[in-house]
């Protein structure tokens, strides 16, 4: 088990604190833009109806 | 494999496959993270600081495989035309960019405890740096150049000729001094690491592996919409 008090913990906690803001993000702003594109594609095939 | 290369056939099967590798994700992630930081032991000489590995040596993998799987699709394009192949390298190129960035802040956050400095000139640390920024060249051509065919093709030479960079990052411990230690899991002769480490480095590895393949395969779907949404939009004269 991690020892969090220990020396330099303060730079494994910011390396994994940075991993999942990056990664979930990552994540996140895919999402958005797959969302976006078919939402976009929905409304110009309505439109064209 | 030809049936892969049609988009509407490759859609349907990714969108089948999506569930599945969400969930193969999720559970890598959590066994891989119990074994980084709770069954995983501090190394004797690095202390607790070694298990910033855990994040950082995968991220660096990843950033490696996004940009040869970029070149492969770049070759593919040039070779068969299939504009398939295009859209997965433009589409990895985010996601390895961010792979790449990680390596690089996570390896920064773990040079500074180890070697006393955030950053140096090193080979390794250079090469990675050099491929951050063939990343951010090749979004920013497919960003700049508003003609695809034209963004596809330079994008295409980059793609290839950038990755003569991947052996270079693989092997520059080796053949340069380096304060970067050698290679210690792909090696000839087997790993060198310890199996406590070994089985949850293994296992973060896979977890991005399969969180790239799920992220590429959602990035492709968007950018074959946008295309499609593109082409009716000409078609009806709107650009």
């Amino acid at each position: 088990m991690m020892d969090w008090s220990a020396n330099h913990s303060g730079f494994v906690i910011a390396s994994y604190a940075m991993s999942i803001i990056f990664l979930a993000g990552l994540i996140v702003y895919t999402f958005n833009r797959d969302a976006r594109a078919r939402k976009r594609l929905t409304q110009f095939e309505k439109t064209k109806k | 494999m030809q049936q892969f290369a049609n988009p509407t056939q490759f859609l349907s099967l990714a969108n089948k496959a999506l569930p599945t590798i969400w969930a193969v994700t999720t559970i890598l992630f959590a066994l891989g993270l119990y074994g980084a930081l709770v069954t995983a032991p501090p190394d004797y000489q690095q202390g607790e600081t070694v298990r910033i590995m855990f994040v950082h040596v995968p991220a660096a993998w990843l950033a490696m495989l996004v940009y040869t799987v970029m070149a492969l699709a770049s070759a593919v394009a040039i070779i068969f035309r299939h504009p398939l192949a295009d859209v997965a390298a433009k589409t990895a190129a985010p996601i390895g960019a961010v792979f790449c960035f990680l390596a690089l802040a996570t390896g920064s956050l773990w040079g500074k405890p180890m070697w006393g400095a955030w950053w140096v000139w090193d080979a390794r640390l250079t090469s990675m740096f050099v491929l951050f920024l063939l990343y951010v060249g090749y979004i920013a051509i497919w960003q700049a150049i508003e003609e695809p065919t034209r963004a596809a093709t330079i994008a295409r030479i980059v793609a290839l000729v950038g990755v003569v960079n991947i052996p270079i990052i693989k092997f520059s411990v080796d053949w340069w001094n380096s304060l970067h230690q050698p290679a210690s899991v792909f090696k000839m002769g087997g790993p060198s690491i310890a199996f406590p480490m070994l089985w949850p480095l293994l296992v973060m590895g896979l977890a991005y592996t399969f969180l790239f393949l799920a992220l590429h395969l959602i990035s492709i779907r968007s950018e074959i919409t946008a295309r499609k949404l593109r082409n009716l939009q000409i078609a009806r004269g709107e650009n």
